[in-house]
């Protein structure tokens, strides 16, 4: 496994009672990356985690992590992670101090005093400081969180793995869970399952969406955002006899499609097209060639992720 | 805070990888908890409290060495029924407590094996139960003889029936926590340990043969060594085979759990 490469599956597959949860996922994960795992509920986020982590077994395929096994050597793999459950729970008599130190004692053999250091860190880090000696029994969903982070994180792990780090929060826990995460992507790859969609375009450097099991899109984010599978569309907004101008961009090779909105004394038209080069340099011209047409609006389009997400959710669902 | 002392990885392997920190976090859920003022209190109360009632009763009416016998018969039959309902209830939900809250999918996505989770639920759940529910009210039995029947019970004997009394609760303690890997609810684990302690009432009297190869005989084995009556010829059997089931419940547990999935 190349060094730059964290996780990598090959036809990883899971099944329960014959339900397909995990078809053939061929993944790869790189170093430093904050990693968004997207799908809608039941799409397999939870089970390829829990896979990796060796708490549920492949039906068939295989996936290293580090270059280690998940199956035969899944010590070594969770040595290097940090693993937030989507629902934490932990010893409800303990504080978050001797939840902290308990967790790091799995990753380190001491000294007592620079564990004790490592758990102050944490604490801070995930400001919880000032109720380190609380049992968390009255925790609020917010502070349980920021613990699942701080002990997902006290072995300074190569890898964090979140599930749903930020669902069960408010607007400002969320904010300060993905604040916490950006602190921690200096250090660590981040691979984080989710379905706020959102939160995910703020800090994701890459995206992968799973559908019924199946991994139906994965790219850079802002490939992702510009346009669908390898598509550039460009939004332009016209006015006036506009037939001869769509006709000559029909005309084009690298002009894929063109849809035409009408709006008010305007047309909207989102044209697709294969060669982003020679629509940069080519597609207004040709537009304003023909002087009864008048372009008022012209630029790429930009997608939300929940229009992309969405998009493909449902094209790869209605294929089914 | 700038770490001053550089922390040293753990590096050991095996199948016991984990094994040390996950018992220390189970003597603190008896030990730093309220957890052992409950079992002190409760089994002083169940076991030295009703041994009061009897030696009370017993001195009025019985020479001093028949209120004796009778103490140690107590102790161990009435005694012995109770801590083996009580270590099936108290540890029914060690395992599938875990299980059911997700903590044990928290604490094993970290460096720990399956076999180090379980065998540190049945050390620390056993050398605890033993202390509290055992250990602690023998001394005070043993005051308690001194009391009511002026004499206290031979020690060499009286330890030999102690010892079928724990090997009895040990018994039961890695069935239950084999049920716990098993089922997913609390009534058919506590259920059928309790169940099967209970068969062993009716049971021995249609098939007596069951008397050597299951662990029935053991509360009858206890009373009587410690007493210092003779034991029957072959008391060696159900001793043996109860270990035997013992192992088994564990190597069953370790299977089952091995295959637990999260």
């Amino acid at each position: 496994m190349s060094d730059d490469v964290v996780i990598r599956t090959h036809n990883l597959s899971k099944s329960f009672k014959g339900v397909d949860a995990l078809k053939s996922l061929d993944l790869e994960v790189r170093r430093n990356s904050i990693f968004g795992f997207l799908g809608p509920n039941g799409a397999g986020k939870t089970t390829t985690i829990k896979l990796l982590l060796g708490l549920a077994r492949p039906t068939a395929g295989s996936a290293e992590v580090f270059g280690h096994d998940i199956v035969g050597d899944t010590i070594h793999v969770r040595r290097r992670i940090g693993y937030l459950v989507q629902e934490p729970h932990y010893y409800e008599y303990m504080t978050a101090r001797e939840i902290l130190r308990f967790t790091a004692r799995f990753f380190y053999r001491g000294p007592p005093t620079a564990i004790e250091e490592r758990v102050a860190d944490t604490l801070e880090l995930v400001g919880l400081a000032d109720k380190a000696d609380r049992p968390i029994k009255g925790f609020s969903g917010g502070e349980r969180q920021r613990l699942g982070i701080g002990q997902a994180q006290v072995n300074h792990p190569d890898l964090l793995i979140l599930d749903e780090p930020a669902a069960s929060l408010d607007p400002m826990g969320r904010r300060d869970v993905l604040a916490i995460m950006e602190r921690l992507r200096e250090r660590a790859t981040v691979f984080y399952s989710t379905h706020i969609l959102d939160d995910v375009q703020r800090v994701s450097d890459t995206v992968a969406i799973l559908n019924h099991g199946e991994l139906i899109a994965k790219a850079p984010i802002e490939e992702l955002l510009a346009g669908t599978r390898g598509q550039t569309v460009y939004a332009v907004e016209v006015r006036g006899n506009a037939g001869e101008a769509r006709a000559r961009l029909e005309a084009q090779p690298w002009v894929l499609d063109i849809h035409a909105a009408p709006n008010g004394n305007h047309a909207e038209w989102h044209v697709s097209v294969s060669d982003d080069d020679a629509a940069e340099s080519q597609l207004l011209r040709l537009l304003l060639a023909d002087e009864r047409t008048t372009v008022t609006r012209f630029g790429r389009r930009t997608y939300k992720l929940e229009d992309v997400f969405m998009d493909l959710v449902e094209e790869h669902t209605n294929g089914h | 805070m700038a770490t001053s002392v550089p922390l040293q990885a753990a590096s050991s392997s095996g199948w016991l990888v984990g094994f040390r920190n996950v018992v220390d976090k189970e003597y603190a859920s008896w030990w730093r908890t309220r957890r052992w003022l409950t079992h002190l209190i409760l089994w002083f109360v169940v076991i030295n409290a009703f041994i009061f009632l009897v030696g009370a009763d017993g001195m009025r009416r019985h020479a001093p060495e028949d209120v004796l016998a009778e103490l140690i018969e107590v102790f161990l039959r009435v005694g012995g029924l109770w801590t083996a309902i009580g270590i099936v209830v108290s540890t029914q939900s060690a395992v599938l407590g875990e299980r059911q809250l997700g903590t044990a999918q928290w604490v094993l996505s970290k460096p720990l094996t399956r076999p180090a989770f379980l065998l540190s639920k049945l050390l620390v759940n056993g050398l605890s139960f033993l202390f509290l529910a055992v250990l602690i009210p023998t001394v005070v039995f043993f005051l308690q003889t001194l009391w009511h029947a002026l004499s206290q019970p031979q020690l060499g004997p009286f330890l030999a029936g102690m010892l079928f009394h724990v090997e009895h609760l040990v018994f039961y303690l890695a069935l239950t926590l084999a049920l716990g890997t098993f089922f997913t609810s609390r009534g058919p684990v506590s259920g059928a340990a309790i169940g099967f302690l209970f068969a062993g009432f009716i049971l021995p009297n249609i098939f007596p043969s069951t008397l050597e190869w299951l662990p029935w005989a053991l509360p009858e084995l206890s009373a009587t060594a410690a007493l210092g009556r003779p034991l029957p010829v072959i008391w060696y059997v159900p001793v043996i085979t109860t270990v035997m089931w013992t192992v088994l419940c564990v190597l069953a547990a370790l299977w089952r759990f091995e295959r637990e999935e999260f």
